[in-house]
Order: C-alpha cells, then structure tokens, then sequence
C-alpha cells in the first residue's frame, strides 16, 4: 500500500542527496536537542523569583568626601529627606546590593569555639527599615525593631539579634527550625528573631544563593549603598530626584550607580541572558537552513522525475498517491536522520558534559525536537509534492 | 580565463535565481552565526601585552594553612596578603617588580564648576608603568623617595586630565583624592588592554583604572581595597592595621624576567622568603607552594574565555556543517540539471578540467556573495550582543582580521561543497546528452 520497495529502490538510486538530507537532520536534531536542555536551564535560573519586588527597588550609592560629617547620623538624614520624596515606600542604607555580585560571604556555626563546621551565608548590614523597604515576606517571628539596631563605627562589635532567611535556617538548624535559637559568628552569638520566605544574596549564580542574613547594624563609612522601595509606577520620576535632593542637602559627595534593582539582577545574569539569546537565533536559523534544504531537495527530485510522475499518473494513479509517494519517501529519509541524529546527539551531549558545567540531556528534548523535525520534514515536503500531484498525464506522452 | 569563468558563473547564478538565493541565504546565515562568536572568541582571546605576554608573571603564594582550599585550580589562592606583597617588593632582588591593588576615591577640583565624579584607582610601584607599557605623555612616574615619604602625588591619564581641566597638559596641578590633595605628577596616554590581566578580580574585561598613586600610601592613609578580599582564616580585625597585617588576601604582585634563568633565581628567592616567613609562624605548611604564570598561562588559569563562547564555537561550526551539506544537496541539483549544457561543451572542446574549474568558479563566487551578506548578518548579531551586555561594549566587535576572515571561510566552505557536485558534473560523458538533443 505504502508502495515502500519502489521508494527505497528510488532513494538507493540517488543516495548522494538522500545521505545530505539525513546528514543534515541528523546534526540539527543534534544541535537544536542540546542548545534547547542549555535554553531551558538558563531560563529556569533567570526566572526563579528572588523574593523582592525588583521593579519597585531603585539602588544607588553615595561617596563622599567631607570629612566634617558624621557618616552615620548623615545616613539617617539621608533616609529621612529620601522618605521624603512622592512615591517612596520605604529607604535604607545597606552595606551591600543584593544580586549585585558584590557584597559579604561568611561562615556561621552552632558554637562559639571555632570546631571547623559552619555554614556559609551572604550577610549584609542595615537598620530597621531594611525588611520593609526589600519587600520581603517575614513568615515567623518579628521585624526589627530601632532597639536592635547597633550604631557603631568599630569593626568587631556585632548585634545580639539577625532575621535570616529560611534557606539558611533550614540549612543550619534543620528543616522548620531556628526561630529564637543562636548562631556564632567570630565566636560572638546572635539570635534569629525574624525568617523571611525568601531571600537572595549577592551571588544569585551561586549553589547558596538563597542563603542570606540580616544584621541590625550601621557602621557608615565614606561610601554607601541605598535601597529605595518606591511605587512601581513612580520609580521612573523618583530615580531623577534622587541625585538632586541629597546634594542640595550636602555637595560634597558623589551619587553614582542609580538602577533599579531588575538591572542590577539583569547586569549580573548578562551573560546567561546573552547565551540564551544567541542560542535561540542559532537554532531559529538552523531550523530555517534545514527547512530550506529539504524543501530545495524535494524540490529537485520531482523536477527530475516530471516524466515518471506523468507516466505513473497517465497508468491511473490518483493524486494523493502521488503526494503520498513522496510524503512517505521523505520520512523514511528523516527516520534514518533521526535515528542517528539521536546517537550524534547523546554522543555531543555527554561530551558537551565532560568539557563544560552544562546540565545532563534530558531524552525529553531529543524527543521534542525530533517531534518538530518531523513535522518540519512533512510541512517542507508537502507543497512540492502537491505540485508534482498537478504534473498532467500527457506529460508522459509527450517528447520521449 | 578567470575572467570568463566568472562571466559564466555569473550567468549562471541569475539563470537560477531561486537556487542562487537560497544558497546564498544558507552560507550567509551560516557565516553569520559562526562569525558573531569567532569575533568575541578572537577578542577575549587575544594577547593583551603582544611584546611581554611571556615576561610578565603573576606571583602566587600558598598562605593557607595546611589542608585548606581555594577555588583556583591547584588551590593556590589567586591574590596575596598585603604583608606579603610589601615584603616581596622590599626582598626580591629584581629589577621589575610591582605591588598593587584597587581602590577608588571622589575625585574634584576646585573649580567647583567641575562635577566631582568616582573613580576606581590603582595604588602601584613605581616600575607599573614601564612593565605594563603606559606611556606618558607629560611628566612621568614619581620618584622613589617620594614613594617612600607618601607624598601626595598622582598619575592620571588623559581623559581624567580633559575631564578635570579641559587639556591634557596638567603636571603641577592639584587634584583631590576624597579630601586629600594630590600634585599631578604625570599624564599617561589613554590606556585599555582588552583583557584586565593585571587583576581579575572584578571582571576580565573590566575598565583599567586611570588613576595612579603609589603603594605604600595604604599604609600612610589607611586606603582600603575596592576589589575582593578574600579571608580563609578566623582573625579578629578590629581596624585597618589589623587588616593589613592580617592573612586576608587582597594585593596582586607581578614580576618581569627575561629568561629561564632569572626565573629560577626568582624560584629560589620566593621559596627562601616562605622559609623566612614560617619561622615566624606563617605559612602553616609541609610543603612550599609557590607559583609564576606568565600573561598567557595567567589567562588561561583564569578561564578568562568563558565556557559559555567555547560552547558556542562548537555549536557555530556545527551548524557551519549543516549549511555545508545544504550547498552541497543544492550545488548537486543545480549543476546535474545543467548535465546537458556541460555535454555540448565537452563535446565542442572543453577539457574536464576546465569545467571543473568552471564550476569551482562558480561555488567561489556564491561564497563570496554569502561570506559578504553573512558579515552584515555578523555585524547585526553583534550590535545584538553589545546592546545585551555592557561587559561585551569593547569584544563584540569584528576587527579587520576577523573581516577578512568571514568571506575567506565562506570561500573555503563553499568549495568544499561544490567539489563533488563539480566532479560529478565534469565527468559528464558527451554523448550521453548529445544524443538526446
């Protein structure tokens, strides 16, 4: 019924174009497979949420030099004239920019001797404002509160208390647990009081990038990180006030680094966004190129064949038997692709996973993009086909 | 001849217009994405000191205690302790040898109509300017007795001194550093090397600093490092003398040797200063580890050519392959169609060679149209990668060799795929066609 013996007779008889065409599957199956396993793990890296609402958190710092003021006191009359500005919710000063790749990575332990066991964690330092103006979602226990706070200008002194985030109380205490107990940190203790759901640290690429704790603390120095949460719709407006209000209250400092905190997340990740991007164009135009060759074979053999075609249809073959002649044809070509597309893409999957940090293939996207090949197969196969099922019968008659 | 065999090729091409384009098309695509990442492999690879990539070596040292790790890969930490930097210059008996590390300072003027701005700085010795090929354009470095007194002198380059004084020419001039008053003592020309050997902390392709000041003005003025400090043991650091002497690691020291044999009186020198150093309790240890790597070896331990474009090459010429065999399946249909004209040519004269060449002729064209449409392709992917990332501004870019480099490998590609088809083709027996005419 499949006529499958004068098809493969045919195909053997011209195997140079047959072997390009199956060649040519075989390597884009190959390609596009293990560029969509790269695509899909970046995609689930860029979108997993962070835990602040990045579209309403503007980030700048502030250096100065004057030397004649107090940094601490100059930060919270900085926060204050920030607070008033329309639009903003809430602003503090930090001492690092979460998602930014800057910031403090330490370890913490259960002890105050140092026995060698401790888990590491982002921290940064602010005041009271810092849970509200991040957005973030304290699930158990409280807020700080301007009690907690330690103003201090010396390195070693450290807070009684920190709000951290579930990632890390989980890590070090154990699932549920840690609200109310002690961590150590340089042999001094500090309580959990807060937990919040989630929260990234500085390194959003890193295997602990959820990890990250809070300390009730202001030690400002000559150069400081802000962290304005504004309504999302006034952002734009607030961003260009910002410089100018805080230099009408003292010129003697620069304001450098004003983003939003989805740039701040976007600069970081650059390089993951722009290898999903030049993957994506490499595939679209592979799949352009292969679909263009295969409709450009197809399209050869039945010019070559007009004869055949004519006489096959003047001895009382209907059309669809035509269409469905090379229909067949083709897929038995992109069968034979697939089949050894599918050993070339394993082969260059675990060799892509031998030299680089590429995640495993997963046999769900050989099968997917085997699934569009073959509808990419039918769809460049059927037009020509339906043309060569016009070609007239008296073709055949004619200057043989 | 060529000249008649590129007339025919030319006929031929507009006789298929169909085929012709879509061939194009194929290798322009294909030249197009392999040249968007060959460019930013070209740039991140490139040698960033040309004359001194095999003189230059960064110095590294095993601090850590027994046992402990690093993320480098024989778990050498990438930088030094600022103890270690200051002694290594003070005890290294070689000519060419520099300490530094980054910071940064509002930098002003006093003409208050001049915005005061921030500027990443680099505390050096003296001799960074000549290992690292600065020039200077007025002035020069400063002197070492200033260097030893921490007199308030700077080095800046051009586009500092334009954007603070409105010229170049500003030696004697007073800058401040935060609140500090610096003399400009020197004015270097613009300086960029595509790769940031010198200290990787912060981004391969990060901005050079413009600003210089000297060493030992840490010490003097208490200047903190704006790049990575990275601490391995417990310390208590309760201010900046404690950090300086502390076993955090936050300095960079290279030296320049000209030979095998200097750097085996360096080898010696280094491993005496670790001995020197765990008779006072230092460098916990049952083996010295120390290490010199050259800009090349250096940039290479760094994986400064990101995995990410490594596996976006091997994608590129794969696909590369895909429109080769593309060509090739077309080349074969359009000149076994041409079967019967190459029959009244043979049998008018033509040799086999000359319709060989005939038809490589051909091929060698249809590369040079797709290899010239595929750097526009290029260009157009690039200018998508620059506007993605602000680390790729200076990489993403096609230099001249890369230009030619597009059609050259189109050529070759398209020849390489119209061999066969041309050999078929020239085989081509006469009579075969004449019979049937």
């Amino acid at each position: 019924m499949l006529e499958l013996k004068p098809i493969i007779n045919a195909l053997l008889r011209s195997k140079v174009g047959a072997v390009l065409a199956i060649l040519q599957l075989a390597l884009t199956l190959a390609i596009v497979s293990n560029s969509l396993s790269i695509i899909s793990e970046r995609v689930s890296y860029l979108n997993k949420p962070t835990g602040y609402p990045e579209e309403s958190i503007i980030t700048f710092s502030v250096m100065s030099f004057d030397d004649k003021v107090d940094a601490n006191q100059q930060l919270i009359v900085d926060e204050r004239i920030l607070k008033s500005i329309p639009g903003v919710i809430e602003a503090v000063g930090v001492s690092s920019v979460p998602l930014s790749g800057g910031g403090s990575n330490s370890g913490f332990s259960l002890t105050s001797e140092d026995d060698g066991k401790h888990t590491n964690s982002g921290h940064l330092y602010a005041n009271e404002q810092v849970i509200r103006t991040l957005g973030v979602k304290l699930i158990e226990g409280r807020d700080f509160t301007s009690g907690d706070v330690l103003i201090s200008s010396e390195y070693a002194k450290q807070p009684d208390v920190v709000i951290a985030s579930k990632a890390f109380t989980d890590e070090i205490f154990g699932e549920g647990r840690g609200l109310g107990e002690t961590i150590y940190y340089g042999g001094g203790p500090l309580k959990v009081v807060g937990i919040v759901e989630r929260m990234t640290n500085a390194w959003p690429r890193f295997r602990n990038a959820d990890r990250l704790i809070i300390f009730p603390m202001v030690n400002a120095n000559g150069f400081q990180d802000f962290l304005v949460r504004t309504d999302p719709s006034l952002r734009g407006e607030v961003m260009k006030k910002i410089e100018s209000v805080l230099l009408q209250e003292n010129p003697n400092r620069v304001i450098t680094n004003m983003k939003g905190l989805d740039e701040v997340k976007e600069r970081y990740n650059s390089k993951d966004i722009l290898m999903l991007r030049m993957l994506l164009v490499l595939i679209t135009a592979l799949v352009v190129v292969t679909a263009l060759g295969i409709f450009g074979l197809t399209q050869f053999n039945i010019s070559k064949r007009t004869k055949q075609i004519g006489t096959r249809r003047a001895l009382g073959a209907r059309k669809s038997a035509i269409v469905r002649y090379f229909v067949v044809e083709n897929l038995i070509v992109c069968a034979i692709g697939l089949v050894l597309g599918t050993v070339a893409t394993v082969f260059l999957g675990q060799k892509l996973m031998s030299l680089y940090s590429v995640p495993p293939l997963e046999v769900s996207y050989i099968l997917i993009t085997a699934l569009g090949l073959i509808v990419l197969c039918i769809a460049s196969v059927i037009f020509p086909a339906k043309k060569a099922a016009n070609i007239s019968p008296s073709i055949a008659t004619r200057s043989v | 001849m060529f000249a008649h065999y590129l007339d025919l090729a030319w006929r031929s091409l507009k006789a298929t217009p169909l085929a012709t384009s879509l061939m194009t098309l194929a290798i322009a695509i294909g030249i197009g994405v392999t040249m968007v990442s060959l460019s930013v492999y070209h740039m991140m690879s490139a040698d960033p000191i040309p004359s001194k990539s095999g003189k230059l070596y960064a110095v590294q040292l095993q601090v850590m205690d027994e046992g402990q790790t690093y993320h480098s890969a024989d778990d050498i930490p990438f930088q030094l302790t600022f103890l270690d930097a200051k002694n290594l210059y003070q005890t290294l008996n070689v000519d060419k040898k520099v300490a530094m590390f980054k910071s940064g300072f509002a930098v002003h003027v006093s003409n208050p109509e001049v915005r005061p701005m921030l500027q990443t700085t680099r505390l050096i010795t003296r001799e960074f300017f000549a290992m690292f090929e600065l020039s200077f354009l007025y002035g020069g470095v400063w002197s070492q007795s200033q260097a030893d007194n921490a007199a308030p002198v700077v080095v800046i380059d051009e586009t500092i001194a334009q954007k603070l004084f409105g010229r170049s020419d500003v030696v004697g001039e007073s800058i401040y550093l935060a609140q500090r008053r610096y003399q400009v003592v020197g004015v270097t020309k613009e300086w960029q090397p595509n790769v940031k050997m010198y200290d990787l902390n912060n981004g391969a392709f990060a901005d050079a600093e413009r600003i210089f000041i000297p060493f030992n003005h840490a010490a003097a003025y208490e200047i903190d490092t704006w790049g990575n400090t990275n601490g391995w043991k417990r310390e208590e650091i309760n201010n900046f003398t404690d950090k300086m002497n502390s076993e955090m690691l936050w300095t960079q020291f290279w030296v320049e040797l000209e030979n095998e044999k200097e750097q085996q009186v360096l080898a010696t020198q280094l491993d005496n200063y670790i001995q020197t150093q765990q008779d006072l309790g230092r460098f916990n240890r049952k083996t010295r580890e120390f290490s010199l790597r050259n800009v090349t070896e250096w940039l290479e331990y760094n994986n400064v050519v990101s995995e990410d474009n490594k596996v976006m090459i091997g994608l590129s010429f794969m696909f590369l392959a895909v429109c080769l065999a593309n060509i090739l399946g077309l080349l074969l249909a359009k000149f076994l169609k041409r079967a019967p004209d190459v029959g009244v040519r043979r049998a008018l004269g033509a040799s086999k060679t000359q319709v060989f060449y005939q038809h490589l002729v051909e091929v060698a064209l249809l590369g040079f149209m797709g290899g010239v449409i595929g750097i526009v392709f290029a260009q157009l992917g690039l200018w998508g990668i620059r506007k993605t990332s602000h680390v790729y501004e200076s990489l993403a870019t096609m230099d001249v060799s890369m230009l030619l480099a597009a059609p050259s490998i189109a050529i070759v590609t398209c020849i390489l795929a119209g061999l066969y088809p041309a050999w078929i083709v020239c085989k081509t027996s006469p009579a075969t066609y004449l019979k049937v005419q």
